[in-house]
């Protein structure tokens, strides 16, 4: 239960004494990531502002090296700040140890003492606070009813399954009720069953335990289902700070739209153009008016009419009957998923996933379209994501 | 037909299995029958040794075991010996623990250097730096001391801790650690809690090496001892080996009673070397 302000968070890590002489030899640094390289060393987080509220759950997401679980690892005090303040309940944490932080963590590869039972790990970190044995064996069998680990309290962890070792990790960190409970990448060593699984289970622990939450995961659907906001970041940078919800209906560039929805968003070349005062985007042959909304963003952007990146999501694309204000394409490949189809089409070059119900609202079933069938697409003013070619959405 | 066609691949199989038998005993034929000769001399009288004769002793005595405790003060050499492969496992530990573990966990500037310097120092025989080590001694007057040994072989098997124990701990994922000091341990107390208990069979094992090594060390024990009360067993067992004669039932059956304890000792390793311990901890 506890607030958290992160402001203007960095992280750096110093070239080691063979890159600086490599550096010296070639003049630069080999690149292997996007990740910014400066004298100092490699920049794997920076800017980082974040205010996280008592008790909410915040999703930090992105592909792999963008610096979410280094920004994870500052909050718990295992990698040190190298620019800006960490607050936790109000106050500057920057140099206070781990332990004295009142954190939890559970780690991508649980780090349970394997020489303990399951009962000592999860009162080890009681015992080292001096606690009362009466009230630690409370805690812990308590512990282990919510996650439902009571029968196994006896064994080491080498006999458990993957599941069951991570509710160990789990319990070890909620025994002590902390102020901020961490988690990294926590489902991502479980099949997908027991990923789902365990996933609706933190939802439910979420409602059992009252504690602010950071949790961090390249997994979309994750991110989507656990938080109250989720901080989309790339490259050691922030890229979007929103609700699941917002993240998915604005992304703020053309990373996060990518990102986020599965499957992805399509692309388009297209034009925006200013006819009479309204804008409008132009496709091929096709012209949609966007929406009042958009209309209203744009014109307070003062956007210009331009080329720009037009994204569609799979699910928003419609199949129209007559040819005419549209797009065509061919269809390569086409997959039936019992409620809708998934096409997998080309339009003009581009490939373009296109979700549609098995059946229509007038009773026609779609699943008669085959490879090589023309589909006429078409999609609404209000669902179009307009990006200028610098990947920024125009709205924004 | 696929029976015909198997036959001769399991016929080749036994041949082949014949064959590495045959090795296999030929290997523990040449390795064991040294001991085997010993125990028998050890058993003989000495006018059957010097007569010659078969390997396998007429009549078998086993008073000769007993004999050797009154003809030497073989258990003061027993002790002895357990005190310097003691202690010196004890020093070279408590030194290696702390050095493996910042070789292994910590960053610092010349650490390559270091561990390059820490094993060319095992690359000198210790006979070769037998005059310098006297020296060394005799400045510190711990020349004809225990604690002379002691040191010496703390010193001598340094570098072998160093690098066993450094691999064990890289083995073990830091992540438990880190784990242990978010719970609230500070660093030496995730190092006793955590991670020495879990790297227990690679710290067992170059225990049990160390004081293997330092039991069965001979040169420096006997240029530096003169004492026959503070000799090892290794030196000590020469008072059979007299000016005038010697007496080989007697050498052979204390030799016996030498390398038991490090036979023992292997066992253990043997059982401990089976790193399963550190399994279960993190994923896979």
């Amino acid at each position: 239960m506890a607030t958290l302000n992160l402001k203007n968070i960095q992280k750096i890590y110093p070239h080691s004494n063979d890159q600086k002489k490599a550096k010296k030899k070639k003049g630069e640094p080999e690149k292997k990531t996007n990740l910014q390289v400066t004298d100092q060393g490699v920049i794997a987080v920076q800017s980082f502002n974040l205010d996280i509220a008592d008790k909410e759950f915040i999703v930090l997401v992105g592909p792999s090296g963008c610096g979410k679980s280094t920004t994870l690892r500052m909050v718990a005090g295992l990698e040190e700040i190298s620019g800006g303040e960490l607050y936790i309940d109000g106050k500057l944490v920057n140099d206070v140890e781990p332990k004295n932080r009142d954190i939890a963590m559970v780690f991508q590869s649980y780090a349970l003492y394997p020489h303990m039972t399951v009962y000592e790990n999860m009162a080890f970190p009681l015992k080292l606070r001096k606690m009362d044995k009466d009230e630690i064996d409370r805690r812990v069998k308590e512990a282990a009813e919510i996650l439902d680990i009571t029968q196994y309290l006896d064994r080491k962890p080498k006999a458990l399954s993957g599941g069951q070792r991570q509710r160990v990790a789990i319990g070890r960190a909620i025994v002590r009720e902390p102020k901020v409970l961490l988690m990294d990448e926590p489902l991502s060593n479980l099949d997908a069953k027991l990923r789902n699984q365990m996933r609706a289970e933190i939802i439910k622990l979420r409602q059992k335990i009252n504690t602010t939450f950071i949790y961090v995961t390249h997994d979309q659907t994750e991110a989507m289902t656990l938080g109250d906001r989720i901080v989309i970041m790339k490259d050691g940078f922030i890229q979007q700070i929103g609700t699941p919800q917002e993240v998915f209906d604005h992304p703020a560039n053309l990373f996060v739209s990518g990102f986020i929805g599965m499957p992805q968003m399509n692309y388009f070349n297209a034009k925006l153009v200013n006819e009479g005062g309204k804008y409008a985007v132009a496709v091929e042959n096709c012209k949609v008016i966007l929406s009042d909304e958009k209309q209203k963003n744009l014109a307070a952007n003062k956007v210009q009419p331009q080329d720009i990146t037009l994204g569609v999501r799979p699910s928003h694309m419609v199949l129209s009957k007559q040819p005419g204000n549209t797009l065509t394409a061919t269809i390569d490949v086409s997959e039936l998923m019992g409620s809708e189809v998934h096409f997998h089409a080309n339009a003009n070059g581009k490939d373009v996933v296109v979700i549609v119900p098995t059946m229509n609202a007038d009773g026609e079933r779609i699943d008669s379209y085959h490879a090589g069938d023309k589909l006429n697409l078409t999609f609404s003013g209000n669902v179009c994501h307009l990006f200028a070619k610098d990947g920024k959405n125009l709205e924004f | 037909m696929t029976q015909t066609a198997k036959k001769p691949v399991s016929t080749k199989k036994t041949i082949l299995r014949l064959l590495l038998y045959f090795v296999v005993l030929d290997v523990c034929v040449i390795t064991l029958y040294p001991y085997f000769a010993m125990l028998c001399t050890a058993l003989k009288s000495r006018e059957e040794i010097f007569s010659g004769g078969t390997v396998l002793p007429i009549t078998a005595i086993w008073s000769n075991f007993i004999d050797i405790w009154s003809r030497a003060p073989m258990a003061r050499y027993m002790l002895n010996s357990v005190m310097i492969a003691g202690g010196s496992t004890i020093i070279a530990m408590l030194c290696g623990i702390p050095a493996a573990y910042a070789l292994a966990r910590m960053k610092f500037k010349g650490q390559t250097a270091f561990l390059g310097f820490v094993i060319v120092s095992q690359m000198f025989a210790p006979v070769v730096l037998l005059i310098g080590i006297y020296q060394v001694m005799q400045t510190l007057n711990l020349t004809n001391s225990i604690l002379g040994l002691v040191f010496i072989n703390a010193a001598f098997n340094q570098a072998f801790t160093i690098w066993l124990l450094r691999g064990t701990f890289m083995g073990i994922s830091a992540d438990m650690e880190q784990a242990a000091t978010i719970d609230g341990c500070n660093r030496i107390q995730s190092m006793m809690k955590v991670l020495l208990p879990v790297a227990a069979p690679g710290i067992v094992t170059t225990l049990i090496f160390i004081f293997i090594n330092a039991w069965n060390e001979y040169t420096v024990a006997l240029c530096l001892i003169q004492d026959d009360l503070l000799k090892p067993l290794t030196v000590g067992i020469n008072t059979f080996n007299g000016y005038n004669i010697i007496e080989w039932q007697y050498l052979f059956a204390a030799s016996i009673f030498a390398i038991i304890p490090v036979v023992i000792l292997f066992m253990c390793i043997e059982k401990n070397l089976v790193s399963g311990l550190a399994s279960g901890g993190v994923k896979g």
